[in-house]
């Protein structure tokens, strides 16, 4: 930004911002008076805006990709035929986050969906490379790589306790903010702060427990990383 | 300020001070500045627990960074949507919460309006046969009953009949 002082630079910028939310915000709340009202349209246009979160907020809940689209298709009509109760007092987004994680919670215990559980361990193969993934500052670079790190991530994230591998998918994949939870989750900010750092630890816990628990041959190595 | 003494995480193998743990993740995110900032710093230089913590977290970041969030559902999945909530509104009409009241409700009139046409039916052909048999009863007694019409007499043997009859037995 040329001949414009650096402060004023960022004044600039950081009322610009909320402005545009606010503006967002404002058409927002328009098209759901307009869907409130019984235009479709307007409910198509909210579907199309929050399909992707909802999707990543779905598949972080419920990790079964197949039952994934089912539960959002089930989340949009539920929020359709509750739209006109909705008051506007909260964003429409928290809302109908709010909606779809009860949904999840729904599906899973009418389904009763028991979590994946992975019986066979990894290999000294895979608990090196996985190790090279927590060491180094960059992610794998070829994408077989990424793909076996993202699997052995998974298996990883099915010891941890549900509440954990939610709170982490949603905030470090999904990309939802601490903010963002707290309202969806109906938790105190903090409580989510504490919550997602108590599960990186579990994370760990489990990543260490892994190399502790490989095969014999590998124990050598491990014990040297561990000391 | 050391770990032992305040790190009340015993259920994990976990050496954060309790008190520092939403600290330590907003100095994660990036998201710690100003005092606090300052005051997490000093207290990390001195805490090993909090230091091998954050460094846990740090290490969690990298390895979640691998994972990749759920594919966009495409352009058309709203189209989806709205074709099957149309098509789930036009079902859900026959289908609603109310239809099983709905239905005990109209098996228990319909149980009524029948109990009542029995009962009607059932009054109506007492009533009919009360009828019957009160105008068989009338058609049986108004001969034995009924006294006999007084007739006037048509000639002189007839006003000597009846003067007979009527002094019957009063000798």
């Amino acid at each position: 930004m040329p001949n414009v002082p650096k402060g004023m630079a960022a004044t600039a910028s950081a009322l610009s911002l909320p402005v545009s939310r606010r503006e967002k915000g404002e058409e927002e709340r328009q098209l759901v008076r307009l869907a409130q009202s019984g235009e479709e349209a307007a409910f198509e246009e909210l579907i199309r805006r929050h399909q992707q979160r909802v999707f990543g907020l779905v598949s972080g809940i419920l990790r079964r990709r197949e039952d994934v689209e089912d539960v959002v298709q089930q989340v949009f009509l539920k929020v359709f035929v509750s739209l006109k109760r909705f008051d506007q007092r909260a964003a429409f987004s928290t809302w109908l986050y709010k909606i779809s994680v009860n949904e999840c919670w729904d599906y899973l215990r009418k389904k009763k969906v028991r979590p994946l559980v992975y019986e066979a361990d990894l290999s000294e193969e895979q608990v090196s490379r996985l190790d090279g993934v927590v060491s180094a500052d960059q992610p794998p670079s070829s994408s077989s790589d990424r793909a076996e790190a993202r699997d052995l991530l998974e298996h990883m994230m099915e010891k941890l306790p549900e509440q954990d591998r939610e709170l982490l998918v949603l905030k470090e994949v999904e990309g939802f903010s601490v903010q963002e939870l707290a309202e969806i989750l109906d938790l105190n900010v903090n409580t989510v702060k504490v919550r997602l750092f108590r599960a990186r630890a579990r994370l760990m816990d489990v990543y260490r427990r892994r190399l502790h628990s490989k095969p014999a041959g590998a124990a050598g190595s491990a014990e040297g990383k561990e000391g | 300020m050391s770990m032992n003494a305040e790190n009340s995480n015993a259920e994990i193998k976990y050496s954060a001070c309790t008190q520092h743990e939403a600290a330590l993740e907003d100095h994660l995110q990036g998201a710690l500045h100003g005092p606090e900032a300052a005051m997490l710093a000093e207290h990390l230089r001195s805490c090993a627990g909090c230091r091998a913590a954050l460094a846990d977290a740090t290490a969690s970041a990298r390895l979640l960074a691998v994972a990749e969030p759920a594919p966009d559902p495409g352009a058309g999945f709203s189209r989806i949507v709205m074709a099957h909530i149309r098509q789930e509104l036009r079902t859900g009409e026959g289908k609603s919460i109310w239809r099983p009241i709905v239905s005990v409700a109209w098996r228990v009139a319909a149980s009524a309006a029948f109990a009542l046409v029995l009962l009607v039916s059932f009054d109506l052909g007492r009533h009919s046969q009360f009828v019957s048999d009160q105008s068989m009863m009338a058609d049986n007694r108004v001969p034995e009953i009924a006294p006999d019409q007084p007739s006037l007499p048509a000639n002189r043997d007839d006003v000597i009949l009846m003067m007979a009859d009527t002094s019957h037995g009063k000798q």
